[in-house]
């Protein structure tokens, strides 16, 4: 298959200090949509500025639609769509305003630009409220008129990042419907970063792994499920000399303790390990206040590579960058 | 320069909108003419028993002289905006829409001066009016020609320029509205002071009006001066307004290359 984007080596360094993306690479097929999964801070963001030109890379390089990141840059602006994570709109403006701001900046002749302007209104439902300053918008709306924006060039890439983020859930089941018929209708190439496992889970036909920055690992949901060889058993218990003694299970293929506190332990098969590992608890006067019995799940995929639970830590708004503007 | 005169459109269409600042844009100037302009005696500056306008390089009244010097002000004041918008822009997140855009970054950069420069050529208009219109206000026995007004928009356009250009390459890294209205408050009042636009000369300490002498507000302030007291300007006068007007010119130049040059590097989001 054709590669859509081709990540070299990508890095960037901010202020010398911080490594927000570290030598990245990757492949990305045409005409799939390809999530980036990874908790608040994985640099997901930085990655996309890298790609969508916006900042520039400390070192490495990208293809995009074969034009290459460092040389071609306004090539590359012109055929991709981008909506970023923070709102870009011009709340001043109304939402055609807006629209045909963007059309401007693009050099859309102006009858191709007022038909797209009408299209893509009625396509993200906001048509009725065209005329409506922006920032009267609900959260969802003018996240929709963001996701228009990035579809005004017709692009043949589209980054969305973040694109439910603070959103509720049914406004986010709501934008996946848009985005799936996006990529349908156009046949674009769509690279959606998240930090939801479910979003991802469905919406994406291929993932990677983001977290301090590094790929951790690629492929299919199926794929990356399947690579986990085994279900997982998690049990609570009551201190830390009860963990001590349940590392001497023998039938378990990884016994670890995880962020939450919880011990999970990989098997082959719980099925046939449970009652084995019951006896083992019993024998050994272990009495754990809860067990629990996953057959691989992306949350487990998460779990096994990166250590944390990505729901850890999150969902907590950074005030101090609230407060002070957004840096 | 592709994006420069939508995004130019864009932000005189926030300014006409947005009814707070429509408003201040029409009542400052007249603030200033009419507070400062008839708030001094000239009569009371000379010796006793007039010749005092001979200080004043002539002038009828305060007002007529002050002209200048309020008009270039008002350049000078309004040229920090194009700054403080970028600012927002950038705090807003709508700075990255354009940097998203497939188009010149200098522009993102030159549609907030040209903007500002535009709105200065409003309220020129309007200033002129209502200096016109006070009782005892400006008076130009000589009448205007069309060479007159060339010279007064050139110059206050001129001084916007450079001023916005200025405060708009701080904006081009900085994410602090202080920053910029730190450096507002170091600079124009020295810049103010330290020129012709209050005062002549013949008032200063001998340092202060040498160094007013290089300043580019003194600059823009002298000329107009010499066009609204005098017009048909003799052979002295023009050669002066000519020195002038080409000073802001050079440094206007020299504005428009570094700021195309920084802004198309290192505008960041
Ligand atoms: N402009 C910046 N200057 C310095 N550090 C930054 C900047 N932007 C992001 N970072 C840091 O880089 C890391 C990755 O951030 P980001 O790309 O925003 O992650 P994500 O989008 O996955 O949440 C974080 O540690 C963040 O604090
Ligand atoms: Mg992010």
């Amino acid at each position: 298959m054709e590669n859509s984007i081709e990540v070299e080596n990508l890095t960037k360094v901010y202020n010398g200090k911080v490594k927000a993306v570290d030598n990245v690479n990757l492949k990305i097929g045409k005409g799939m949509i390809y999530g980036l999964l990874g908790q608040n801070g994985a640099g997901k963001s930085t990655l996309i500025k890298m790609l969508t030109g916006v900042i520039k890379p400390t070192s490495g390089t990208a293809k995009i639609a074969g034009y290459d990141l460092n040389h071609d840059s306004l090539k590359i602006r012109r055929i991709t769509g981008v909506v970023p994570q923070d709102l870009t709109t011009d709340g001043d403006l109304s939402g055609k305003e807006n629209l045909k701001l963007v059309a401007d900046l693009y050099d859309i002749p102006k009858k191709d630009a007022l038909e797209s302007i009408d299209l893509l209104l009625h396509m993200v439902d906001l048509y009725d409220v065209r005329d409506r300053h922006a920032e009267t918008y609900s959260g969802g709306m003018r996240k929709r008129l963001e996701l228009a924006c990035g579809l005004m060039n017709k692009p043949d890439v589209l980054f969305l990042d973040e694109p439910t983020l603070g959103l509720d859930v049914t406004t986010r089941s709501n934008l996946w419907k848009y985005i799936r018929s996006i990529q349908k209708e156009f046949q674009i190439t769509i690279i959606l970063t998240s930090h939801y496992l479910d979003e991802v889970d469905e919406l994406a036909n291929e993932l990677s792994i983001i977290d301090h920055g590094k790929i951790l690992v690629s492929g299919t949901s199926p794929e990356l499920k399947k690579s986990l060889k085994g279900d997982i058993i998690t049990v609570h218990l009551k201190n830390d000399s009860e963990f001590e003694k349940l590392k001497s299970f023998k039938d378990a293929i990884d016994i670890k303790k995880i962020e939450t506190g919880d011990i999970r332990i990989k098997v082959s098969n719980s099925d046939e390990v449970l009652p084995e590992l019951m006896g083992f608890l019993s024998k050994n006067q272990i009495s754990p206040d809860s067990i629990n019995i996953r057959k691989p799940s992306l949350d487990e995929v998460f779990i096994e590579y990166t250590g944390r639970n990505i729901n850890a830590e999150q969902e907590k708004p950074d005030y101090a960058k609230l407060m002070m503007g957004r840096r | 320069m592709g994006g420069l005169i939508p995004l130019t459109i864009r932000d005189l269409k926030r300014w006409y909108r947005n009814p707070v600042s429509a408003v201040v844009g029409v009542i400052q100037p007249i603030f200033w003419i009419v507070l400062f302009g008839s708030a001094f005696d000239i009569a009371k500056f000379g010796p006793a028993g007039g010749a005092s306008s001979a200080f004043f390089e002539g002038a009828p009244d305060y007002i007529t002289y002050l002209m200048g010097g309020i008009l270039t002000i008002i350049g000078l004041f309004t040229g920090m905006f194009s700054g403080v918008n970028i600012i927002w822009d950038r705090r807003l997140g709508i700075l990255q829409r354009f940097l998203i855009a497939p188009i010149n970054r200098a522009s993102i950069v030159f549609s907030r001066i040209l903007s500002s420069v535009a709105r200065i050529g409003v309220q020129i208009v309007i200033l002129f009016v209502v200096a016109l219109l006070i009782p005892d206000g400006l008076k130009i026995d000589h009448g205007i020609t069309a060479m007159d007004i060339v010279i007064i928009v050139s110059a206050v356009l001129m001084i916007s320029f450079i001023f916005s250009s200025l405060f708009s390459i701080i904006a081009v890294r900085t994410t602090k509205m202080e920053s910029i209205f730190g450096i507002v408050n170091l600079i124009n009042l020295p810049l103010m002071f330290a020129s012709y636009a209050m005062f002549p000369p013949d008032l200063m300490a001998n340092w202060l009006s040498n160094v007013a002498k290089y300043n580019p507000v003194s600059w823009s302030a002298q000329s107009i001066r010499l066009v609204i007291i005098h017009g048909n300007l003799n052979g002295a006068e023009s050669h002066t307004v000519l020195i002038y007007m080409l000073g802001l010119l050079a440094l206007a130049v020299f504005m428009l290359i570094i700021t195309y040059v920084v802004s198309n590097k290192e505008i960041r989001e």
